[in-house]
């Protein structure tokens, strides 16, 4: 093509101007309004150095979801810090918080709806428009309800909190669809359970800032945790500030084992016989809280007397000798003695537990007998103690009030019998249980802020299953980036970052007072992601059943504005230029079962005594048809009973006590639990062993798996900053165990279980007990972009330019390819911790 | 309290937003308060209480978003070494960032500075918290009266010598920028203590996010900041063989470390390292 | 007619016709060709223009139905322009090269200052416009608004005016356009599957190049 000429020009212009002036149809103009030259004129030169601009929000990287605060700069997010006005947080975030921005970045990211355009997960698709999305899911999706299957809809998802589970939960009520799942029990639903069974609602929060001394079985607490940023940094507080000792029982020096007083190696599934050696000899030497056991039910009979129970728990307990653990556990029994001691005298004192002890077999009982631990020192609610949270009272939009009664396929609880009490379900059964096929097939299965192939054990299964169009016929995968699992959807709606939506929050503070905070945007949704809380509120409305509120936003200024406290505060205003708020008159909450309950209380209409258990309740809350009926079946066994709770008799009181949640526990705090016993299971906790260790050969180690303190679970490799430090992770090997095996630092490795093989490096080192072998759980990605796994998004741009400065090309490995899907008895929670392999040189 | 820092800290928890009292004061720098001997600057230093240290890794993040700093390279890192036998086995972490060297006692001059062919430069004045003036000269890398060190990439040629002159590995080039004065290098990359945040009164970025509170930083003439305590308390000063990093190297740092497990005595610690990127930040969990 | 009237005129149809030349242009990036806007193109007076300019669609483009045409251009448009697969982003701060680091990226720092020069000309981003504020469309619309308004001034007798706009227009366009259109419309050229975005981006670049001469006049 030659050189346009200025006669050229003229007539190109003309022809433009003929195109401009038919056709008119320039309808999508981006600028409005009018050239000013007096504005333009001589200053005309763009103003540079404008300060950042700062918002308060709150991290999701993690389900912590600490308030914290960004800094905007010319419509770009630069930077994230902790919210100094947090009583949670105290103004801090950890490393994975900082990188969210990242994510918001991330050059992998999907920006536009998708729809599958060759065979599933084959890796070709086409843009549509959100119109089309919505048409094609909306109309999938009303046509099961007219046809009176709403249940035919499921909806899997790994996090939702706040205003995000009650808005999607409304959306789905009103819908008319039970079908759900969760991801709790590969996370650490068993420890739920075991509360559960213990002191009812779940959660144990750690009380640092007032406690003495500090026993952990099992977390990583300084790395990773629930509640990470609020439980470590008082942790450390306390040690450094207070002297307070920590001793901590890991298989593996992690950094929290590291920074401990002293770092106690066990054996993998072994804690439990610690604890309950330990709960022996402090009961022998009379440590024990006697004023506590009052609250404590330790025999069937809930009338027993302190001397009773104590001399019952002594009596179970007498098997569980120091010498006894310490040939299960590898711990000296004179340490157990020591420490055991040490624990009782240094009251107040807390024992701390996370998936390390408890994704085993046994690890029900490990949980319970760490609650024993905790009870017969008096270390429960106390302050300083292992304390049951105060939550807070979020006021918000109820939704349409006449929703059609729930439908659901009974997918989320694994096969029959497969685990006692899985309250808090058993999902990485869920698609073995789709593929059975016995209780129902989903016809749309779509999944949120969750990965079923990577986030499960048995990877290849999962994939298989997914990718089978006979078994899942419509799969729909709500996410911002193209991971392992959305390779293998039928159509992706791209979700924001967390860092462009609404929602309010409500996690648990470490100083017993309850904190409200929000998320808000930074920067409007990047390309058309669209909040899924925004997309549910119009598929309601396409579907002809509005929710009562358009978006996400306006549901959180409606709670916001009616929130007692907050409304006075200055409500959605005063949420969105300062974040958190807390009640400034309120007092830390403690010993809420000693409370006694009003005789009004239980003069109530329904209110009944139930003799076996001193529990008052009501049963019309219950699914008791009448009176005779619920007192034949009695309170255990009447369904729904726990819902009219009222108070639990004690001698000649009735007390708040430890009320239940999920299961109808009796308002003690149970050692010895009924509900167990219905079930044949040991009644008071007790150590069971893991059936795949008894059977182990000598060369054989346990697989055990871990969190760095750099990477999030399975979300997070595609934040450069931290896969820049870490995006490797060898095999970790004793040398007693290596060295027969004759492997050394840098060697290839098979490492091999019942299920499978995976290939990696191994590096032997003095981090980790002798008979394992530990693989972290973050890397070995085949999707998720460039950063994580080298291959991009099929949708991607070439936008970061740090992309040409990338210099790593390893990727790790993933050790779940190889770790079967198998549930606790009790309580369904995943046994991460108890494969069996082999370790070879490959 | 000097008038003039009290304003712009004032400014700062205004733009910040951080209002509301007590809690906001915790990312900020206790304000500069003028020494006796009047003309004094501030000595900025850092003190990082090993004790405190979890290997987090959040100021690692942390400066990589202040300061958008490319793959490749680092302000500051958190080394970490597994020491010991089975059972005893131990881990300790080591924070490191550019130790803004005092520079040996003859010429109190840090070597970055010294080999640097574009210094010194022009003449610049630094004014004290009370109002006086010390001069000094800048330069593509200079140091600044109050001890930072600091760039000034319109000099800057590229060449890469003060990344060879530092024995510590804290500078690297920065592979997205270009050399002020020769556009085919590139121009580097270290900490400066984020000089921009502490000229507002407000603490570095490292300090702010360190959930363990293992970063300590502040004005070592300020008899009553919280360094000069630890100083004190610890004999940071005194033993500086025992506090700082490759004291042979006689660059005397500014950087100091509370150190009760021995830390400083690891294979790690006793190294040289070319640049930042060779700690590689390994990390264990 | 006096002389400085027919050079009065003369400037404002410069002025104008380069302004739909913007416009127009502003169009083929904007979005996928629409129906209505294919019509338009293949209107032989258009197609003539174009062959004076050694613009020659092939045959496929003037042959296959029109419902098929507008898949293909859609498809090669996102292919582009959108993704799936690697694409080209429409957006200066990716590709006007900086001494800093904030380019590369979107929302880089060419991106905040093209949208502080449309702001403080007047011009303001529509609220419904979703895309960012450095798309090549929205600078070639800026453009066309300015020329338009240049056209004004010279038709208002307003020379003052007339020379204010050419100033902008100057700054915006050594600023703005050709740090990066050229290469922009290079690559566009290599990766095009269909004649028609090649031979417009070729298009683009020989009237920036005019643009550049022109405008140091």
């Amino acid at each position: 093509m030659q050189k346009i000429t200025r006669r050229g020009l003229m007539k190109l212009g003309i022809a433009s101007g003929a195109i401009l002036t038919t056709g008119g149809m320039f309808k999508t103009n981006a600028l409005a309004g009018s050239i000013k030259l007096e504005a333009g004129g001589k200053d005309f030169s763009p103003a540079t150095g404008t300060e950042r601009k700062m918002i308060p929000s709150a991290c999701w990287n993690c389900v912590t979801r600490d308030a914290m605060i960004g800094f905007v700069e010319d419509g770009r997010l630069v930077k994230l810090e902790g919210q100094p006005n947090s009583i949670r947080g105290l103004g801090k975030i950890c490393a994975k918080g900082a990188a969210g921005i990242n994510q918001l970045y991330d050059p992998d990211r999907v920006l536009y709806p998708m729809k599958r355009a060759g065979k599933r997960g084959e890796g070709k698709w086409k843009r549509i428009s959100w119109d089309e999305a919505l048409t094609e899911l909306g109309g999938r999706l009303k046509k099961l309800r007219d046809e009176g299957h709403p249940e035919k809809f499921m909806f899997h998802y790994g996090r939702m909190k706040g205003s995000s589970s009650k808005i999607v939960g409304i959306f789905l009520d009103a819908y008319g669809t039970g079908t759900k799942g969760n991801h709790t029990s590969i996370c650490e639903g068993g420890k739920w359970t075991a509360q559960e069974l213990t002191w009812g609602k779940h959660y144990d929060n750690w009380d640092f800032d007032n406690t003495k001394y500090i026993l952990n079985f099992g977390s990583n607490v300084l790395s990773a945790h629930t509640n990470h940023i609020p439980t470590s940094q008082r942790l450390v507080s306390a040690m450094v500030e207070r002297g307070v000792k920590m001793v901590t029982f890991d298989v593996r020096l992690s950094n929290t084992a590291a920074r401990s007083t002293e770092w106690v190696p066990v054996k993998p599934g072994q804690d439990g016989a610690v604890v309950l050696a330990m709960c022996r000899e402090i009961m022998n030497a009379g440590l024990y809280d006697k004023d506590f056991f009052k609250f404590i039910k330790a025999t069937e009979n809930p009338d027993a007397t302190t001397d009773e129970k104590v001399a019952a728990i002594k009596a179970h307990l007498a098997q569980y000798t120091p010498e006894w653990a310490e040939k299960i556990s590898g711990v000296p029994a004179a340490k157990i003695k020591s420490i055991a001691l040490e624990f009782a005298k240094a009251k107040p004192a807390v024992v701390i537990s996370y998936r390390g002890a408890v994704a085993h077999y046994n690890g029900n009982d490990t949980e319970r007998a760490v609650q024993m631990l905790a009870a017969i020192t008096g270390n429960i609610d106390n302050p300083g103690g292992r304390v049951r949270p105060a939550g807070n009272k979020w006021k918000s939009p109820k939704g349409p009030e006449n929703k059609p009664k729930s439908k659901k396929l009974n997918l989320a609880d694994g096969f029959k019998g497969q685990a006692a009490y899985p309250t808090h379900h058993i999902n990485h059964q869920i698609l073995k249980v789709i593929k059975d096929g016995k209780a129902g097939r989903p016809d749309i299965y779509m999944w949120y802020c969750y990965t079923p192939v990577y986030a499960n054990g048995e990877c290849q299964e999962n994939i298989d299953i997914l990718k089978d169009e006979n078994l899942m016929p419509y799969n729909v995968c709500i996410n911002a980036y193209y991971d392992e699992s959305a390779a293998l959807a039928d159509l992706i709606l791209p979700n924001p970052s967390y860092l462009e939506w609404w929602d309010w929050e409500d996690h648990v503070s470490p100083k017993q007072i309850p904190e409200y905070y929000i998320r808000q945007p930074f920067v409007k949704p990047l390309g058309e992601s669209r909040d899924f809380k925004d997309v549910v509120c119009d598929l309601a409305e396409r579907m002809g059943f509005p929710l009562g509120f358009k978006t996400a936003e306006e549901f959180v200024k409606v709670s916001c504005d009616t929130t007692p406290g907050i409304k006075e505060a200055g409500g959605f205003e005063y949420m969105k230029a300062n974040g958190v708020w807390h009640d400034p008159k309120a007092k830390p909450k403690y010993f809420g079962y000693k409370k006694e309950v009003k005789a009004d209380a239980l003069k109530e209409e329904g209110v009944i005594l139930d003799e076996a258990t001193g529990v008052y309740w009501n049963w019309k809350k219950s699914t008791a048809k009448s009176e005779a009926e619920a007192k034949e079946m009695g309170y255990t066994k009447t369904k729904n009973a726990l819902k009219g709770y009222v108070g639990q008799k004690i001698g000649d009181m009735v007390y708040e006590g430890f009320k239940p949640d999920g299961v109808n526990k009796s308002g003690y705090f149970e050692l010895f639990s009924e509900l167990l016993k219905i079930k044949n299971f040991p009644a008071l906790p007790t150590y069971v062993p893991i059936p795949e260790h008894e059977k182990m050969g000598p060369k054989d180690l346990v697989l055990t798996t871990y969190k760095v303190s750099v990477q999030i679970h399975s979300r997070s490799t595609n934040c450069k900053w931290l896969t820049e430090m870490y995006h490797d992770n060898p095999a970790k090997i004793n040398p007693i165990s290596a060295n027969p095996l004759g492997i050394k630092t840098g060697d290839a490795i098979k490492v091999k279980s019942q299920i499978g093989e995976i290939k990696t490096t191994a590096e032997v080192t003095e981090e980790v007990i002798p008979g394992i072998v530990a693989i972290s759980h973050h890397l070995g990605h085949w999707e998720y972009g460039r950063y994580a796994s080298g291959n991009k998004a099929p949708m991607a741009g070439d936008d970061d330019p740090d992309l040409k400065h990338k210099w790593w090309d390893s990727y790790g490995v993933h050790p779940n390819w190889i770790i079967p899907n198998s549930p606790d008895p009790i309580n369904g929670q995943q046994r991460w911790m108890d494969t069996v392999v082999q370790v070879t040189k490959a | 309290m000097s008038e003039k820092v009290d304003v712009t800290r004032r400014k700062m928890v205004k733009t910040a937003g951080m209002v509301a009292a007590g809690v906001a004061a915790a990312g900020l720098i206790p304000a500069v308060k003028a020494s006796a001997a009047g003309e004094k600057a501030p000595r900025w230093v850092m003190v990082f209480d090993l004790r405190r240290c979890i290997g987090c890794r959040a100021c690692t993040v942390a400066c990589k978003a202040e300061y958008d700093v490319p793959l490749g390279a680092w302000n500051t890192v958190v080394n970490e070494e597994v020491v010991g036998k089975y059972p005893n086995t131990k881990k300790p972490f080591l924070p490191i960032r550019c130790n803004h060297c005092e520079g040996n006692e003859a010429d109190n001059v840090p070597p970055c500075v010294k080999n640097c062919p574009e210094y010194p430069k022009e003449r610049q004045k630094f004014e004290t918290p009370d109002g006086k003036t010390i001069r000094y000269r800048d330069g593509a890398t200079y140091k600044r009266p109050d001890g930072l060190i600091l760039i000034k990439n319109e000099y800057c040629t590229g060449c890469g010598k003060c990344i060879e002159a530092c024995p510590y590995g804290a500078r690297a080039f920065n592979k997205r920028i270009k050399s002020g004065k020769d556009t085919s290098k590139n121009g580097i990359t270290k900490c400066s203590s984020c000089q921009h945040r502490i000229d507002q009164g407000v603490a570095p970025a490292c300090v702010n996010i360190c959930q363990g509170r293992a970063r300590i930083f502040g004005d070592l003439n300020d008899p009553d900041s919280e360094v000069s305590k630890l100083a004190k308390e610890f004999e940071l000063i005194k033993n500086r063989d025992k506090s700082t990093l490759l004291p042979a190297e006689k660059t005397v740092p500014m950087n100091f470390y509370v150190d009760p497990d021995n830390a400083l005595n690891t294979k790690m610690a006793r190294k040289k390292y070319e640049k930042m990127a060779s700690y590689s930040c390994k990390v264990n969990g | 007619m006096s002389t400085s009237t027919m050079e009065k005129n003369d400037t404002a149809t410069m002025a104008r016709q380069r302004s739909d030349i913007y416009g127009f242009l502003a169009m083929v990036y904007r979005q996928e060709v629409t129906s209505d806007f294919l019509e338009q193109i293949k209107d032989p007076r258009f197609l003539g223009v174009l062959s004076d300019l050694e613009i020659q669609f092939d045959d496929d483009f003037l042959l296959k139905p029109e419902k098929e045409l507008l898949e293909d251009l859609a498809v090669e448009y996102a292919r582009l322009f959108l993704g799936p697969g690697r694409h080209i982003s429409p957006h200066e701060s990716i590709h006007h090269e900086k001494d800093n680091s904030k380019w590369g990226q979107l929302w880089g720092d060419s991106t905040v200052e093209v949208k502080k020069f449309i702001e403080a000309t007047g011009l303001e981003y529509q609220p419904d416009y979703k895309g960012l504020p450095d798309h090549i469309s929205v600078e070639l619309e800026f453009m066309q608004q300015l020329t338009l308004r240049e056209e004004q001034a010279w038709d208002d007798a307003d020379t003052e005016g007339a020379d204010s706009c050419r100033n902008i227009e100057k700054k915006f366009i050594e600023e703005h356009l050709i740090p990066w259109v050229s290469a922009f419309c290079e690559k566009i050229m290599q990766e095009a599957e269909l004649p028609f975005y090649r031979d417009l981006a070729a298009l683009t670049r020989k009237f920036i190049e005019f643009e550049q001469d022109e405008i140091n006049r």
